[in-house]
């Protein structure tokens, strides 16, 4: 698969700060990445420094295996931090304005309009739009001349709960036809979510990078419980592969080792003649792990 | 071209960008029609004011006081690209540093023609009026001072595109613009000897549209040495170049 963004040993210095340290990462074609860290931890710099806006006090970064153009910026659709309009232009007129600059087909417009729901506003000005029709807005400009690629900052960040469940829906269906993403966000849950990689920022530095599935390839957790517990209590004890367990009110929580799942435990459970009345996978929480990742080499 | 298209579609639903011109418009309009009673170069000006073809060098040079108020006007519409944050997400977009300054040149230049046409419809509109002589002869005589008018605006608006791409700021741009122009390079003019500061950039797009009658006023006081309006140009665009390429390094070498 292509590499669509590269950055090799890339490096912000702000005085004696240093907001970005050495990153190198590699985005594949058609995968949705999550820059994930706490706030200040460089995300927004990184993306500023391969949009063209901040420049780097080192290293180098490559859209799709060249340096940064025209050409290659007209390939990507770009949010960074808020969206960017001028005020007292309408939502129509402030697309016009981003269709000049990408060369978009100005027919577009309306279509992107109808995609983020602001059809019915096209003609209302962008001052009195809500945060999230704001940023419904910036999506529909990012992907106004239908880029391969889009870089998304906090795309969620300051609305409200409909307004994020309304903005990650678009993302993904976007992302099902085949875009590549790039999402920076705090939200743990989000990247969690919508992301199939992640890379973990803090205080400048690359913590963890990898598919979401291997940084989140902690044991599962397990939940369960049964009319009468004191025989699960007991087969506990005796199954190898429960590494540990502790009981809840009315039901145990455990985990295992890998390689065993939730389906060796219920088989086991039956063979035994306990029948389980409940039986809940949880993935340890990204929180968990974020925190464990944070703290490794702090 | 397609860059100023652009910058129209920004501009012309502007209300604030109407609100200056029509500010700008208006009192350039009522200075040249109560003029007649200023004393300009020691004497009374009466209707000899509108007389062609002096008629152009005592309306450039009225003219030239307002080019701060297109300055002003430039600054707003620069600084707004930095608070609306729309210049960051245009460069984002694909347009080039070079294209960014461009496009506001494009707009400078688009105001000085119309405020060199707007001095051409208020001239012709006074002087047929007013003036004695009205053949093509005296209209058209000293029609070349609305050129070097042209110039100076030009001059006085990459000035304060300048202060708006260093600034980012619209009160410190305009207060920078404002301090330069009337009392930092003025104060300077006093410390140097005129053959020197001849040529330094304020006193060179006023040399543009001297001062009607400064003959006579020289005879009184010691004379300044100045270049003459032709001459003057020269610099002038060196000047503006000059400026041009310094708005293109800061936007070059800071991060947006």
């Amino acid at each position: 698969m292509a590499t669509v963004l590269q950055t090799d040993k890339l490096s912000k210095r702000y005085g004696s700060l240093q907001a970005l340290d050495n990153l190198t990462l590699q985005v594949e074609e058609g995968s949705i990445y999550g820059l994930l860290g706490p706030n200040g931890s460089g995300k927004t710099t990184t993306l500023g420094m391969v949009l063209d806006v901040i420049r780097p006090s080192g290293g180098s970064f490559l859209w799709f295996g060249k340096s940064i153009s025209k050409e290659t910026k007209q390939r990507v659709g770009a949010l960074l931090e808020t969206p960017n309009f001028y005020p007292y232009l309408t939502a129509k007129r402030n697309l016009q304005v981003v269709a000049d600059i990408k060369n978009a087909d100005p027919k577009n417009i309306n279509q992107m309009l109808d995609m983020v729901g602001l059809g019915t506003r096209s003609h209302t000005t962008y001052k009195g739009f809500s945060l999230g029709m704001k940023q419904r807005l910036a999506l529909a400009a990012a992907m106004l001349n239908d880029p391969e690629v889009l870089v998304l900052d906090e795309p969620t960040n300051g609305l409200d709960p409909q307004g994020i469940a309304e903005v990650r829906d678009l993302i993904l269906r976007i992302a099902s036809h085949g875009k590549t993403i790039v999402l920076a966000s705090h939200l743990l849950d989000e990247v969690e979510k919508v992301c199939t990689h992640v890379a973990v920022l803090q205080a400048g530095k690359l913590k963890a990078n990898g598919p979401v599935s291997n940084i989140l390839s902690a044991h599962d957790h397990l939940l369960i419980s049964a009319e009468n517990l004191a025989p699960v209590l007991q087969l506990l004890e005796r199954l190898p592969y429960v590494v540990q367990f502790a009981q809840e009110k009315d039901c145990i929580t455990l985990t295992l080792t890998e390689g065993y799942t939730s389906t060796d435990l219920n088989r086991d459970m039956f063979a035994q003649g306990i029948v389980l009345s409940q039986l809940l996978v949880r993935r340890k929480s990204l929180e968990a792990q974020f925190l464990e990742i944070i703290k490794k080499d702090a | 071209m397609n860059l100023l298209r652009t910058e129209f579609r920004k501009i012309f639903p502007y209300r604030t960008f109407w609100g200056i011109l029509a500010i700008y418009m208006l009192l350039l309009l009522l200075v040249l029609y109560i003029s007649r009673n200023v004393m300009l170069g020691g004497q009374s000006m009466g209707a000899s004011m509108y007389q062609f073809p002096g008629l152009w060098e005592r309306f450039t040079y009225i003219a030239y006081f307002f080019n701060l108020l297109l300055g002003i006007l430039v600054i707003v519409l620069i600084t707004d690209e930095y608070s609306f944050r729309t210049i960051r997400q245009q460069v984002i977009d694909g347009l080039s540093r070079a294209e960014a300054v461009l496009s506001k040149f494009y707009v400078v230049l688009a105001l000085a023609v119309f405020s060199t046409l707007l001095l051409l419809a208020l001239g012709l509109t006074f002087g047929l009026l007013f003036s004695v002589k009205r053949g093509m002869g005296a209209v058209l005589g000293q029609i070349d001072h609305l050129s070097y008018f042209f110039v100076q605006s030009v001059g006085y608006m990459a000035l304060a595109m300048f202060f708006a791409f260093l600034f980012r700021k619209s009160g410190l741009a305009i207060i920078a613009f404002l301090a330069w122009s009337k009392i930092v390079e003025p104060v300077i003019h006093y410390q140097l000897p005129d053959r020197i500061d001849k040529y330094l950039p304020m006193k060179v797009f006023s040399s543009l549209t001297p001062m009607p009658g400064r003959e006579v006023l020289d005879q009184l006081t010691s004379p300044t040495e100045m270049l003459s309006p032709a001459w003057a140009t020269v610099p002038a665009m060196l000047y503006i170049g000059l400026l041009l390429l310094l708005s293109y390094l800061l936007l070059r070498l800071r991060d947006l």
